[in-house]
């Protein structure tokens, strides 16, 4: 990017900075970060669910104040789950699962203060890195995907169903991927794109545009979310921190290294589709213990480690908006959310993103400023508040939660069939999830199916029926080789040969170097 | 959960070869000639032959876990169904698909939800409690959470943001 277009774009971001600066914006960024701090903070509440409910209330917002509110929920969400993890010991949105290891353990040596204070600083700064990134590789990933044609969008596609469903299952990789083949099934009901021919609708009309993504991701996130707290015994209470919970800048400058190798390893994380923040946040806390100088206090309430996971997961969400805005391919399962909200929004995210509205993209960037420097306020201001929602008996709160299910189905086309769909897909996800089967590939799959389904007939129709084309062209071949790679690498045979080989090798370097 | 797995495998490798049939009797459509490899079935049946594989291997690997021994006896069915937590569960599916499914569009959107709020409230805390003055202050509080929840969030959705509720 040379000087001149690096000003262009900093007078854009800058432009949608002083945009949002009215009173109305600010009031929408106000009450959407807390409601998204609240909605993380409870267990049983995710980030995605948050979003997914929150968007019914945006349908009649002009779209640039409804996705502020969606990112501002979504930033808070993300962020607000550590105080669980940290208080008593149950990660508020899976995202914050890393986070407990250490947070957890600061608190009961009577550190529950710092400790928030050192997840409100790696949240704020891993967001600012995620930024930065969205900032810049955006614009030149939307740039190149123009490039892009069926044939490699039928391999993104396949891509991050693969890898989505490889990452979120680790233990079990193919219950990922079945997860996301149904995704993709899920979407083949309903009008296709090419002939219009009415598939698996049976003659019903409601099925003629497919499932709708809302219903179903309210479902598979909210009804079966309902579901499984209802199933467990409450949580413990949570107790006030004695100690300061305002973020201490010696924590930062003693590990400002951490912080930017896990802000750097969560947006990477981010931009893979359907990788979410929880692996984010893992992999990040499992790099800063690799490298850490103090690696015995990890687990045992390691301030570098809390630091990480909460940099980490942050991270992630503005490097999960990376491909959902240039690619419509979205980068984690909340992000996939925000992706059917821009469309139900009349926004056209993809490819041709820097063409049709790059001023867009700055827009987003500049949300996610906001939504950051609102979740450092209230990291500050908010620790009583808090502890008072945790109070709330899950008995009382999940009723509710399950009506603004209902509501948020039934209010995008006022349709009952919707909210039998949201029924359907909860259900569904409970079974599944209990299976361990993780969530994030299958709706991963709903939104890419159409992709996959247009671009696969008409590359083939391009070439007709050649598949040289699908293998040898340079980003197909680098997205094949990657797919396959993954498949492979997990089945046991072929990773236990390749250990050995890998050690053969080594054992003999280490011989020719002797 | 290799005999989940391996009744899973199962259902798969049945619902797989119902998508393949399927996407075969789809049409090929060549009264407006088009492309053989443009069909509509196509995609279809490519995810159903994936989703074969992945249902063989499936339960192929339960097998050899020996997940197919699978004998319920009814002892096990009904500490199954005592559980605590099963049976926390099957009321809160009974309730919510009932308000969800039948008590939205018979009753009027905000005495449904009232109710609705009322039953899952009352009947969950109601064992917490064994005396009679503890358990009308619940009754009492479910009245109030019902109503003011219900008020609020028809107020807030039809009048502040605009959203038609059921």
């Amino acid at each position: 990017m040379n000087m001149a277009g690096l000003i262009d774009n900093l007078s854009r971001f800058l432009g949608a900075i002083g945009g949002f600066l009215t009173p109305m914006a600010l009031f929408h960024m106000a009450w959407a970060t807390l409601l998204g701090i609240v909605i993380g903070a409870l267990p049983g509440l995710t980030a995605t669910m948050g979003i997914a409910l929150i968007t019914t209330l945006t349908y009649k917002l002009p779209p640039d104040l409804a996705i502020l509110v969606l990112i501002c929920v979504y930033v808070g969400a993300i962020y607000g789950g550590s105080r669980t993890a940290i208080l008593i010991n149950i990660p508020g949105t899976p995202a914050n699962a890393a986070t407990t290891l250490d947070g957890f353990p600061l608190a009961m040596q009577g550190l529950a203060g710092r400790a928030m204070g050192v997840a409100t600083s790696g949240s704020v700064l891993g967001s600012f890195i995620g930024m930065f990134f969205l900032a810049t590789i955006a614009p030149l990933l939307g740039n190149y995907a123009l490039k892009f044609q069926s044939f490699e969008f039928f391999w993104l596609s396949i891509f991050g169903i693969v890898i989505s469903g490889h990452l979120t299952a680790l233990e079990d990789p193919i219950k990922g991927w079945i997860s996301g083949f149904l995704g993709l099934l899920v979407a083949m009901v309903g009008q296709e794109g090419i002939h219009a021919y009415e598939r698996f609708t049976y003659g019903t009309t409601e099925l003629l545009g497919g499932f709708s993504l809302i219903p179903a991701m309210v479902g598979a996130f909210g009804f079966a979310e309902v579901l499984s707290v209802m199933r467990h015994p409450p949580a413990k209470m949570a107790e006030a921190p004695r100690d300061s919970v305002f973020p201490r800048v010696r924590d930062v400058l003693q590990y400002w290294r951490t912080i930017i190798r896990s802000g750097l390893i969560g947006t990477l994380i981010g931009i893979i589709p359907g990788v979410g923040e929880d692996i984010g946040a893992w992999v990040s806390y499992a790099a800063a213990r690799r490298k850490s100088k103090e690696r015995e206090k990890f687990g045992k309430g390691s301030i570098e480690g809390l630091m990480a996971a909460e940099t980490g997961n942050n991270a992630v969400v503005p490097g999960a908006i990376i491909p959902a805005l240039t690619l419509a391919i979205p980068g984690s399962a909340p992000a996939a959310v925000l992706l059917a909200a821009m469309f139900i929004h009349g926004l056209r995210p993809g490819p041709l993103i820097m063409v049709e509205s790059p001023q867009f993209v700055y827009q987003v960037v500049a949300m996610v400023f906001f939504a950051t420097l609102a979740i450092f306020f209230y990291g500050v201001v908010l620790s009583k508040l808090l502890l008072k929602v945790l109070a709330i008996p899950k008995t009382r709160l999940m009723p509710i939660v399950f009506v603004l299910c209902a509501v948020g189905s039934y209010a995008i086309t006022n349709r009952t069939f919707d909210i039998w769909v949201m029924i359907g897909f909860g259900i569904l996800g409970y079974i599944l999830r209990e299976m361990k089967y993780p969530m994030a590939p299958l709706v991963l799959g709903i939104i890419l199916g159409d992709l996959m389904d247009k671009n696969l007939r008409r590359g083939l129709v391009l070439t007709d029926g050649d598949l040289t084309p699908f293998f040898t062209r340079p980003i197909c071949f680098v997205l094949w080789v990657i797919t396959f790679s993954s498949i492979l690498l997990s089945i046991p045979p072929i990773r236990h040969a390749l250990k050995e080989t890998f050690s053969i090798i080594q054992t003999r370097l280490r011989r020719i170097r002797k | 959960m290799p005999r989940a797995d391996f009744i899973t495998g199962l259902v798969l490798i049945l619902f797989s070869f119902y998508v393949i049939i399927e996407s075969w009797r789809m049409p090929r459509l060549e009264h407006l000639k088009i492309h053989p490899l443009s069909v509509p079935g196509i995609v279809p049946a490519f995810i159903g032959g994936v989703l074969l594989i992945f249902g063989l291997i499936l339960t192929l690997r339960s097998i050899k876990r020996k997940g197919y021994r699978i004998k319920i006896t009814a002892k096990e069915l009904r500490q199954l169904l005592n559980h605590p937590g099963n049976q926390r569960l099957l009321l809160t599916a009974i309730l919510s698909i009932g308000y969800a499914g039948f008590l939205i569009g018979n009753l009027s959107y905000g005495l449904a939800t009232g109710l609705f709020i009322f039953l899952f409230i009352t009947l969950f805390e109601w064992k917490q409690e064994t005396m009679l003055k503890q358990r009308t202050k619940r009754l009492i509080m479910a009245i109030i959470i019902a109503v003011i929840s219900s008020v609020a969030i028809t107020l807030v959705f039809e009048r502040l943001f605009l959203v038609t509720l059921p």
